[in-house]
């Protein structure tokens, strides 16, 4: 009999169905509510003329909110689109067929990657209207507070996008890896954001040992902030809020490193879900 | 099929044993117990037991989804451990629960696709598979909406969609009417016509004497009773003729046209239709493909 090898096309068949799944569950609305939420927001926030400090504002009010919606998103949806296949029994029809486990978990992981890529390409596109739109407004009205000519570049504003993305796609990482052995959603869910309170203050802890704590909490925090990525590196909106262009080779650097934590938690949540019994 | 590949069951099991731990100590329940099996290639084979008795846990170790704790289970000669000896089966889960964001031909052709079928095939065996259980005006219907009968029928066409030579049915009637339930022996009886394998699972007992060539009874994990169904249930030396009633003088003339060659008459008896029978008559088993009274 042929051998059956790792599959691509199995695997983005899974992710496919994802990603329908996601679309099909009216998640999609809810982001779209999210996006006018935002836009309202904006609006009402015209009535504040702090002329250019005004952009940092809604920068910072843009991705602040694609990195608070984006992470409860990528957490919830993760979960539940993982225990969905586990408690319908769907997943036991599914690795009835001759699929690997590894593709079954990478392409649950695939869709959960393009329902956030769906949600911070929206997002950013949306912000990058009003901010665009504002700052053209500001322009006519106070042309003294820019005499350098526009602030904003439109390549910055996407790339912090990005990497608010590439964050989440390291989020959806770990939840998958904690949803591979945990038994019920919840407690999934509720791991996930503790994932994502680490991951954003990890750095905390190990500047402060770093500068004179113990040898033992100094290995501790360096041990934690090896295991968990700093989700800080990903923080581009203060610098394109204020006009500071992104360095490109911070960006691959940065990539590189959500790459290497994807990897690593995507091939753990592989290993772990390998002897599963579901 | 040629003639070795015959000569392989399509399962075998070999001292087969499943532990699950239980509880936060890890205490051991033993779901299948020593359980040496073998289901000959072509023939439909029925699974029986009550619950718990170890039936699901035994299919889903042949199915590759569960380790055995020890023994073998080979499937077309393979481990069943092995991805690849699940290329030859199809699976119907007891009470499936199929995606529901999917119409009935997207899951079809979504199974189709994961079990490598491609290109231009594709639509066309879709199509022949869902025409085949009878769901063809109801296929782009969402899942969702279709009723038990109608979800027994799809997940049929999911298992079948690649054509495989071996199909496990698990409870392929759990809440299904008994229209749809005859309507489903039907299409099992229709498998073993086309040379397929067919290990099922049913609580109907009626129905898989109707339809399984042989039967395996567990009890706590435990085979108690394995053979064909025409041996366990008797019927060769024995038979009941079944005439228009006679009067008292008429029967004892039968018993001594009996005694003179050394026969006795064991039984008298009215005998009563069934009433699933009945109800079939009255429902319209005629209609069984009709997708709406399938559940």
């Amino acid at each position: 009999m042929n051998r059956v090898s790792f599959s691509l096309i199995r695997m983005l068949l899974i992710a496919r169905n994802t990603l329908l799944e996601a679309s099909r569950q009216k998640l999609f609305s809810f982001l779209l509510l999210l996006a006018l939420g935002l836009v309202g927001g904006a609006q009402s926030l015209r009535e504040f003329n702090f002329g250019a400090s005004e952009l940092k504002f809604l920068a910072d009010l843009g991705y602040g909110a694609m990195a608070f919606f984006g992470a409860a998103l990528t957490i919830a949806a993760t979960a539940q689109l993982f225990f969905s296949e586990i408690e319908n029994r769907t997943a036991l029809t599914l690795l009835a067929k001759p699929v690997w486990r590894a593709e079954f978990m990478l392409g649950k992981y695939l869709g959960v990657v393009a329902v956030t890529a769906v949600f911070c390409a929206l997002m950013t596109g949306l912000l990058v209207a009003v901010l665009w739109s504002r700052e053209s407004a500001l322009l006519r009205a106070i042309p003294d507070s820019f005499t350098q000519g526009r602030t904003l570049r439109i390549v910055d504003l996407l790339l912090a996008g990005y990497l608010q993305w590439l964050k989440l796609t390291v989020l959806a990482a770990f939840t998958l890896l904690v949803a591979s052995f945990s038994r019920t959603q919840l407690f999934t869910v509720v791991t996930g954001f503790f994932v994502l309170v680490i991951c954003h203050l990890q750095y905390l802890a190990r500047d402060a040992y770093a500068q004179g704590g113990s040898t033992f909490a100094q290995v501790a925090a360096g041990f934690v902030g090896l295991l968990f990525p700093n989700f800080q590196l990903f923080n581009f909106a203060d610098d394109v809020g204020a006009g500071i262009p992104v360095a490109w080779d911070r960006v691959a650097r940065v990539s590189v490193y959500a790459l290497g934590y994807v990897g690593a938690a995507c091939g753990l949540a592989v290993f772990s879900f390998r002897k599963r019994e579901i | 099929m040629s003639t070795v590949a015959s000569a392989v069951p399509a399962i075998e099991l070999r001292g087969l044993i499943k532990d699950f731990s239980v509880g936060l100590r890890g205490v051991k329940l033993r779901a299948v117990d020593d359980l040496s099996l073998r289901v000959p290639a072509g023939q439909v084979f029925g699974l029986l037991g009550p619950n718990g008795s170890g039936k699901s846990t035994t299919i889903k170790i042949i199915l590759g989804l569960l380790e055995p704790t020890a023994g073998g289970c080979r499937v077309f000669g393979l481990p069943s451990t092995q991805i690849e000896a699940r290329v030859d089966v199809g699976y119907l889960p007891e009470s499936p629960y199929f995606y529901r964001h999917l119409s009935g031909r997207e899951l079809v052709r979504f199974y189709a696709r994961i079990c490598g079928l491609g290109g231009a095939k594709v639509a066309p065996r879709v199509a022949e598979v869902i025409d085949w259980v009878g769901l063809t005006e109801s296929a782009d219907r969402l899942v969702g909406t279709y009723s038990k009968g109608m979800l027994q029928r799809i997940g049929l066409a999911q298992a079948l969609v690649h054509d495989p030579r071996l199909v496990i049915l698990d409870e392929p009637t759990s809440g299904v009417d008994p229209v749809g339930a005859a309507a489903i022996s039907e299409l099992i009886l229709q498998l073993k016509v086309q040379g397929k394998t067919v290990l099922i699972t049913s609580h109907l007992l009626t129905q898989i004497e109707e339809i399984c060539d042989r039967v395996a009874i567990l009890d706590r994990g435990r085979l108690i009773l394995e053979g064909a169904v025409c041996d366990l249930v008797g019927g060769a030396e024995r038979q009941a003729l079944i005439v228009e009633k006679l009067s008292p003088g008429e029967l004892q003339e039968l018993r001594g046209w009996l005694g003179l060659r050394g026969r006795t008459l064991e039984a008298v008896a009215a005998p009563r239709a069934r009433l699933d029978q009945i109800f079939l008559e009255r429902v319209g088993r005629g209609d069984a493909k009709n997708p709406e009274g399938g559940g």
